[in-house]
């Protein structure tokens, strides 16, 4: 494979738009490759400067050379928006943790913020399905219409980025809107795999940890504050 | 530090060694994986992987200390987030540059590990443990274990286990058709006989962020844990290991958290009563909440059940039905088959 080929699978990667299979076997290349683990470094950096991401701590030497990249080319280089893109289906998680208690909000917010997606659980109303549609990853155009102008529109206090200009104004939910009610909040979720985490043998525990840390920096900010939350320090 | 302690770590961290070297020759599979995981949860290391899973690759970082009984880890994302967990004994600290937060949450007692996944003799019956040989990986000399589930209710596993550590260089979560759904891959790992306090403090300035604090809720009454589910059908193997009553955020009621093993994979069960007396029935649904693990829900006689972990869906699934039925709240359910 030329050098070409591997940019270009690697940019793939970075916006989530490479299929699984050909993921794997450029994992298993990255994990023996340092030079491109270089490379992705270097996307995941200067995808994390265009987001303008705070505390996003660059290399002294990639540091120029991504400022002045972007300076020069801010328009060019803003990411294509990953597939599922996840704005529109934060909302409504951030809708549900609106209406909780201080400590539901924190324990959630742990989880969510650094979660890239993450379904509620919800009932049938027929008998349980071998296989059953439960994410919702974007928002109806309904839900979105119901949001109040706060989930719509930028907060100060919030330090939420504003919405990319090629986010599109509308989604579809596929199979959300025949089920019925939630059956586990997502906050609810969270904490059960905090606890559930804590049984979980080394390997596995490791692997959830991971998941979360990970996450995806591209999530956007939550647009409501866990203002009842304790706070325990200003620093 | 004491000068106690200045001799016992290099010592300690010698005999360590020197022992997980010498136990080479009569190993079995089932040896492996004991010797793996007391690596992974009482030596110190410090190393950064990769995680992939589902399509999406992230590069960790993670250094793992354990000094006079007390566990402490960092691990850190080297991924743009720079997002950071420091877990201190049952607190768990997450610094989130990305969202100018720090949050700190602290695991009720009744929470904290109680022990290692047994790979015991009773596990040959719902597992296949091979070692199909040695590899390298890493440049190190690695044990290739392979984990073989002999059913559908649990995920297998294969393992590089570096041998003059007993580290876990590779490992890959394969579903019940053999695809991987979920790896692990160190590209560097060392084993170090001292960590400084200071390598667990986050290399980022909190300068500005907002602390947030969740100290769990208050202990549960005992009551709530006397309600016997020991006699519950479940699937193949696995068997109530653990079972609490606990306080959580935004729940009114104490929750019971039951938890099922079948020595490898874990399944938690958590199931509310009060708020949901006066609800329908709800029957289930499938959900893979995070990572490599799945969820199941529903409500059957004022009894909320939900029940996830590191198995395929049948098995959660499996599981609450089973405890429906086992309490005579399963009417109108399909029979769970033995």
């Amino acid at each position: 494979m030329s050098n070409e080929e591997l940019e270009s699978q690697l940019s793939a990667m970075f916006d989530n738009e490479l299929p699984a299979p050909e993921c794997e076997l450029l994992a298993r290349r990255l994990a023996r490759d340092e030079q491109l683990r270089s490379r992705w470094g270097h996307y995941a950096a200067i995808g994390a400067c265009i987001r303008g991401e705070p505390g996003v701590r660059l290399e002294t030497p990639l540091a120029s050379k991504v400022s002045a990249a972007i300076k020069q080319e801010t328009a060019a280089l803003a990411p294509p928006a990953p597939a599922g893109r996840r704005h529109g289906f934060f909302n409504p998680w951030v809708t549900s943790l609106a209406g909780l208690g201080s400590a539901a909000a924190v324990a959630a917010l742990a989880i969510l913020w650094m979660r890239g997606q993450g379904p509620a659980v919800t009932a049938q109303s027929g008998p349980a399905p071998k296989s059953v549609v439960v994410a919702t990853q974007i928002q109806a155009p309904a839900a979105r219409a119901a949001q109040p102008a706060a989930t719509a529109q930028l907060d100060p206090q919030t330090r939420a980025p504003p919405r990319q200009a090629h986010e599109p104004d509308s989604y579809v939910v596929p199979a959300a809107a025949a089920q019925g009610p939630v059956l586990v909040q997502p906050t609810e979720l969270a904490n059960y795999i905090v606890a559930h985490s804590a049984y979980s043998g080394p390997l596995m525990r490791r692997n959830a940890l991971s998941a979360l840390v990970g996450g995806d920096s591209a999530v956007p900010q939550p647009t409501a504050q866990p203002v009842s939350a304790t706070v325990v320090t200003g620093k | 530090m004491t000068a106690v302690r200045a001799v016992r770590e290099p010592v300690l961290w010698l005999v360590m060694t020197l022992a997980s070297v010498a136990t080479f020759a009569a190993d079995t599979p089932q040896q492996w994986l004991d010797r793996m995981n007391a690596a992974l949860t009482t030596r110190n290391y410090d190393g950064v992987f990769s995680h992939w899973q589902s399509g999406r690759l992230e590069t960790l970082r993670i250094v793992h200390r354990v000094l006079d009984g007390a566990v402490t880890e960092r691990l850190e994302s080297l991924d743009g987030s720079g997002r950071q967990f420091v877990r201190d004994g049952a607190q768990l600290t997450c610094y989130l540059p990305d969202q100018h937060t720090v949050l700190v949450e602290k695991a009720p007692a009744s929470l904290l590990p109680t022990g290692l996944p047994k790979f015991d003799a009773a596990m040959a019956a719902y597992y296949q443990l091979d070692s199909p040989g040695t590899m390298l990986q890493m440049g190190q000399k690695a044990q290739v274990i392979t984990v073989t589930p002999r059913d559908g209710y649990r995920y297998g596993y294969r393992l590089w286990i570096q041998r003059a550590t007993g580290m876990p260089l590779k490992t890959e979560l394969l579903d019940t058709a053999g695809n991987v759904i979920e790896q692990v891959v160190f590209s560097s790992l060392s084993m170090r006989h001292h960590i400084a306090d200071a390598e667990f403090k986050p290399q980022l300035v909190t300068t500005g962020f907002q602390w947030l604090r969740d100290d769990g809720g208050p202990p549960a009454a005992s009551a709530a844990v006397a309600e016997n589910w020991n006699n519950s059908p479940l699937p193949p193997g696995f068997q109530l290991t653990a079972q609490t009553a606990q306080m959580m955020p935004g729940v009114a009621e104490p929750v019971t958290h039951l938890v099922f093993s079948d020595g490898v994979a874990t399944v938690s069960v958590f199931i509310q009563t009060m708020v949901f007396r006066n609800s329908p029935d709800q029957a289930g649904a499938d959900v893979t909440p995070v990572g490599s693990s799945s969820a199941f829900a529903s409500v059957q006689s004022g009894h909320k059940y939900v029940a996830l972990g590191e198995v395929p869906p049948a098995t959660v699934r499996m599981i609450v039905l089973g405890l429906m039925q086992s309490a005579g709240q399963a009417m109108g359910l399909p029979r769970v088959p033995k």
